[in-house]
């Protein structure tokens, strides 16, 4: 192939201009090819736990991964989902997103309880998983709402992390002092991973973080269950706090901004859960919000539309027109592409059942006939559609997806 | 008040209004066993409108929070043995700690009619072997939302070849995350993406119709 013979720079040149292009609706020279990662796959490579605790193991996983399965971008958040400490840090930017991610040494110094380990309280073989919890009751809507930040500081953690129980205590003072140690370690991590991948000709995404408001509702204070109940019946507290919520996520996003992010990543989990009315009152128009600010200030979202996503599709064009990607987990692309096609860039389409258990020529029949119809007029990404793929796909599998976009996704 | 009311209000989810029919229907001497089958009836109009696209997910957990509202005050007053639809072995498998979807599921499954044993979380093969054989479940359930759970799945059904019992259960698996394919992979019978169809195929599994 072609591309063998250039050098990893020309790699990596070529590759950022291909992922750009498409999320620019423009028309690459080839249809990118990005992989997401929580750990599964790289499973491969290392156990859970040394994914997540030993970052060296982490950095040349990644790269085994990479050097066997080259694609245009690989995303591996070998991290939890952390976006509360962000939130609470939101008016200090130099601390925000060096803790929006947990790593499994941040888990041991906060004893949060949203998550669950390997090698901690689940199998070394595991991988990592958020669980969230209830840690807000109705009754305190109200003062999540005057004041989100300090609700969060003062009234959420110390419920939810064992080790912050008692602000002010040692122990209390101690774990945050742990925690700074082990955002820098994390960051020293995230900057020799990037070079790691640079080195083999993969770019990594400038990439900043944001939230939707009921989402973080759901995950972090109320547990996704009860925001849908609360959404019944208590309606006007729900839309309050997610007002509320809309100031200190843009600021978290933002702060990478100086350092250059260029996309936001916002994971959505409610969106699936709710009827278009519900949807449209209590979840889209902050997050719309948000998505909108981002991109006045010259941040595109790169927002993963967790589920089925079919009913709220049409909501996607009040945005701007390249505003930025939708990547679609079970939301045929297809269909996603009558309705977004020329305004919005599209990424997904390839369910990792089918690297699981389609053979190799299924594999190929399928990316032919999904570029076939995806690939004219750009503005399409291909991933697998959940980011995730499971450790058990065979090798030979993983191979043929890539050497058919290489073979029917070049323009 | 009638049972008729009460499926109505059930079914347009007005939840005050289910739980002080339910009080009044018991105060003047309902059979509680009445009052279940009427939620039956409900959740069956639920999941209806559920497959026409009318409700979604939330609708679908505000119903079994309704409903296990409704079982809190009629299961003390149950004086007779409902005999039930089906037996059902449930569980999230080995490696997943996730279970809104089971809880949804079991939910529903129960106002079915169906009689759950629930295993609960991160369940090792091992824990569904003796389950099956201690119960004898006409329905063996797994969940699980991550993509790890397909390996846990594929280990269960395989434990339970090895155990000789395979035959002697009929397995389905759930959560957003499965498909034909995952079926095929983990060698089971059946597969559902949302709880209603779980509870639809566990009916057809069982020769009783959708």
């Amino acid at each position: 192939m072609v591309g063998e013979l250039k050098s990893p720079e020309e790699l990596l040149k070529e590759r950022f201009e291909r992922v750009e292009k498409a999320i620019g609706l423009g028309e690459p020279d080839k249809v990118p090819l990005i992989i997401f990662t929580c750990g599964d796959v790289l499973r491969k490579y290392a156990t859970g736990y040394e994914l997540y605790f030993n970052y060296d193991r982490a950095r040349e996983a990644s790269v085994k991964f990479v050097t066997e399965y080259p694609v245009d971008v690989f995303l591996a958040a070998l991290a939890a989902e952390g976006f509360i400490f962000a939130l609470a840090f939101s008016n200090y930017p130099d601390i925000a997103p060096s803790i929006r991610f947990w790593t499994g040494p941040m888990h041991d110094a906060l004893g949060d309880k949203y998550t669950k380990w390997p090698g901690r309280e689940l199998p070394e073989d595991s991988v990592l998983q958020f669980i969230g919890g209830q840690f807000m009751d109705v009754k305190e809507y109200n003062k999540l709402s005057d004041d989100p930040v300090t609700f969060v500081n003062e009234v959420i953690f110390p419920r939810a992390c064992v080790n912050l129980e008692k602000a002010g205590s040692s122990k209390a003072n101690a774990a945050l002092i742990r925690l700074g140690f082990e955002a820098s370690r994390y960051l020293r991590f995230l900057g020799e991973s990037a070079a790691d991948l640079a080195k083999v000709g993969i770019p990594s995404l400038p990439l900043t973080f944001a939230y939707a408001p009921l989402d973080f509702i759901g995950d972090f204070l109320r547990y996704p269950t009860g925001a849908l109940i609360d959404v019944r019946r208590y309606p006007d507290e729900v839309k309050r706090a997610c007002e509320a919520l809309v100031e200190p996520i843009i600021k978290v996003a933002l702060s990478l901004k100086p350092a250059g992010a260029k996309y936001a990543f916002i994971p959505l989990h409610l969106n699936e859960y709710l009827s278009p009315k519900l949807y449209n009152e209590f979840y889209w128009p902050t997050l719309r919000k948000i998505i909108v600010e981002l991109y006045g200030q010259g941040i595109r979202s790169l927002v993963f539309f967790e589920g089925w996503h079919d009913p709220h599709l049409e909501t996607i064009l009040e945005l701007p027109r390249g505003w930025g990607i939708a990547y679609f987990e079970k939301t045929d692309v297809r269909k996603a592409k009558k309705i977004l096609g020329g305004h919005t860039c599209i990424m997904g389409g390839v369910p990792p059942s089918l690297l699981l258990e389609a053979t190799p020529d299924k594999i190929e029949e399928y990316v032919k006939s999904l570029l076939g119809e995806m690939k004219p007029d750009g503005g399409f990404i291909l991933s697998p559609g959940v980011a995730d793929i499971p450790r058990a796909v065979p090798h030979e599998n993983l191979k043929a997806l890539i050497e058919a976009v290489e073979k029917y996704g070049r323009y | 008040m009638s049972l008729e009311d009460l499926i109505d209000a059930f079914v347009n989810l007005d939840e005050e209004k289910v739980l002080r029919i339910v009080e009044i229907l018991l105060r003047e001497g309902k059979d509680p066993a009445e009052i279940l089958e009427a939620c039956r009836r409900a959740t069956a109009l639920i999941g209806e409108r559920f497959e026409r696209g009318e409700y979604f997910l939330s609708e679908l957990v505000f119903a079994s929070e309704i409903f296990n509202g409704v079982m809190r005050i009629v299961l003390p007053e149950l004086k007779r043995e409902v005999k039930p639809t089906g037996k059902i072995v449930l569980g999230t498998v080995q490696g997943d700690i996730h279970d809104i979807g089971k809880n949804i599921f079991k939910a529903f499954a129960e106002a079915a009619g169906f009689r759950i044993i629930d295993l609960g979380v991160d369940v090792p093969p091992e824990r569904f072997v003796e389950a099956v054989r201690t119960h004898s479940p006409d329905i063996l359930g797994m969940s699980g939302l991550l993509t790890i759970s397909y390996e846990s799945m594929k280990k269960t059904v395989e434990a339970l070849r090895e155990a000789g019992l395979r035959d002697k259960v009929k397995i389905i698996i759930g959560g957003g995350r499965v498909d034909e394919y995952v079926k095929r992979y983990t060698g089971a019978d059946e597969w559902a993406d949302n709880a209603m169809l779980g509870v639809k195929k566990c009916r057809e599994m069982l020769g009783l119709g959708g």
